[in-house]
């Protein structure tokens, strides 16, 4: 049932073209070691990618680069053959609206509801109020949240991994194309990181590109290794370079 | 709480932001309107002031007498070469016959028997008016150079006297471009702090729509209409204000520069000064706004 509600929405003359294309991408910040180094990549569409590595690795900086939120030092980063660097402020903003970015702790508003905070990702892409709150509701439906207690509950108020579900129904709700979830299962233990990662098989099935950064560290990790979707790749990156 | 990039929606947001939090938009707005009012105040000065031009009392000026016996010719050309002379302004004529005649006039001088003497022994006269610009040191070497000129036969100037004038004046000139100075920099300290109490953008929002693809001219209009609206309302209490003080200061301010002989119109500001004062302030609030919306969003992209 998901996967029937997804309509990716780059456009089908982007399907001949990888949909990410990052070329000897490199991220500096200051004199400090590089956070990426030389990164080639090619992501296709409808592919699940499991960018895997310690803390400080460049997962979390590599997302950005994908999501268009920053600028690398050196490379090409290409979504559907666009160059991000090209592009406008106003098209990158729009290139952004097909792009469900799920930052490392969720990045919701702690004083909102939780209707709000996920509506607002359909809000700032244009929908009306009345759109935004029924795509909310269904995202979070999907996401196992019930929509009725969350108009009145702030996102304060949950429970970590509550808190996680709702960040990804908001990265859901604009129907996205590119899933890009940082650190999606740092807050569940086993069972729910298989539920969760359920819940996304789906959507990759159906065409849209998921791609889901993973903290091997052993403090942080999840008890269990999670069941990746038979077809996901790993990726894994150590010291901002691709290991073996 | 909700998010359209409409600019009725921004609109309403700003209208939230400053008339729906009373409590909040009053201090800081009349803040910013006192701000506003000194830097208007000082403007409205300096308009009243002009045409900018020292009083008679600082202009350098010295006499030059003219040798006896000139025709009226060699008058005109004594005059013509001290016009020639650098930093002269002007040069008036005294006839030595009008001389007399004044001299005559005066209390206590007419009962003398000036106007019976003859030859009138008085030369013809020449009241030479130099730029109030010119240093001690060129006016000197002017009246130099004027004492050389033929049917000049001498040159009454008292350079001690100008000296002192001149170093008072421009200790004056410098006290008041380091109060100009200083007024200046604390308007524009003042209008930065007034202008942090109404737009402070809620960096984590902010930060969040741009994430989510919201239209960057989008996220800052609300911001700027509330710079706007906030400074449309500063603007035109701090043109009351102002209106107030000039009429307790405007009499006081133009006896003054009568007695000093200074320069000051009393007209009233053209009927469109007020309505482009709230424009500008409100520029200003809108161009604030936008300028701390986008240092919100500095670091994002």
């Amino acid at each position: 049932m998901p996967a029937a509600r997804i309509e990716p929405q780059l456009s089908e003359s982007a399907a001949s073209v990888p949909l990410l294309e990052l070329t000897g991408v490199e991220q500096r910040y200051g004199a400090f070691r590089p956070a990426l180094v030389g990164l080639d990549l090619t992501v296709r569409r409808g592919e699940f990618l499991v960018v895997q590595g310690p803390g400080a690795s460049g997962k979390s900086v590599l997302l950005r680069l994908m999501a268009g939120l920053e600028r690398p030092s050196a490379g090409t980063v290409r979504i559907a053959g666009e160059d991000l660097a090209r592009l406008r402020p106003a098209a990158r903003a729009q290139m952004r609206r097909s792009i469900g970015y799920l930052p490392p702790g969720g990045g919701l508003l702690a004083s909102r509801s939780v209707l709000e905070n996920v509506a607002l990702a359909p809000w700032a892409a244009g929908s009306s109020r009345e759109e935004g709150v029924r795509r909310a509701r269904v995202a979070l439906d999907l996401c196992g949240f019930d929509a009725e207690r969350s108009a009145r509950m702030s996102c304060g108020e949950l429970p970590g991994g509550e808190r996680q579900c709702v960040a990804l129904a908001r990265a859901l709700a604009n129907r996205p194309a590119l899933l890009l979830l940082d650190d999606l299962l740092a807050p569940f233990d086993g069972a729910n990181a298989n539920r969760v990662l359920r819940l996304l098989d789906p959507f990759s099935e159906a065409g849209v590109t998921v791609i889901v950064a993973q903290c091997t560290d052993a403090a942080l990790a999840i008890p269990l290794p999670p069941p990746w979707p038979a077809r996901a790749r790993l990726l894994r990156l150590r010291d901002g370079q691709v290991s073996a | 709480m909700s998010y359209s990039e409409s600019r009725s929606a921004a609109l309403a947001a700003a209208l939230g932001n400053t008339l729906g939090r009373p409590a909040r938009f009053l201090p800081s707005v009349v803040a910013t309107a006192v701000v506003l009012a000194g830097v208007l105040l000082g403007a409205i000065a300096a308009w009243r002031l002009q045409p900018l031009e020292a009083p008679p009392w600082v202009r350098p000026q010295a006499l030059v007498l003219a040798a006896g016996a000139e025709g009226e010719n060699d008058l005109s050309a004594t005059r013509a070469a001290i016009r020639a002379a650098p930093s002269v302004v002007s040069a008036e004529f005294i006839g030595r016959d009008a001389a007399l005649a004044d001299l005559a006039q005066r209390p206590g001088l007419g009962n003398l028997g000036l106007r019976e003497l003859r030859p009138n022994p008085l030369p013809d006269a020449f009241v030479v008016t130099f730029a109030p610009a010119a240093g001690p040191d060129v006016v000197e070497a002017a009246v130099a150079q004027l004492r050389k000129l033929n049917g000049v036969d001498s040159v009454a100037y008292q350079p001690e006297a100008y000296r002192r004038t001149w170093a008072l004046a421009t200790l004056a000139r410098r006290l008041l471009a380091i109060l100009g100075a200083a007024l200046g920099a604390a308007a524009v300290v003042g209008l930065t702090i007034s202008a942090t109490l109404w737009v402070r953008p809620d960096r984590e929002e902010v930060r969040l729509l741009y994430q989510l693809g919201a239209d960057p001219a989008g996220i800052r209009r609300p911001y700027v209409y509330t710079g706007v609206l906030a400074l449309l309302i500063a603007g035109g209490l701090a043109w009351w204000l102002t209106a107030i003080a000039a009429s307790g200061l405007d009499p006081l301010v133009a006896d003054l520069a009568r007695q000093y002989a200074v320069h000051w119109t009393a007209d009233p500001l053209p009927p469109w000064a007020g309505p482009a004062f709230c424009a500008a302030a409100a520029a200003l609030g809108g161009v604030a706004a936008s300028v701390a919306a986008r240092l919100a969003m500095r670091g994002i992209s």
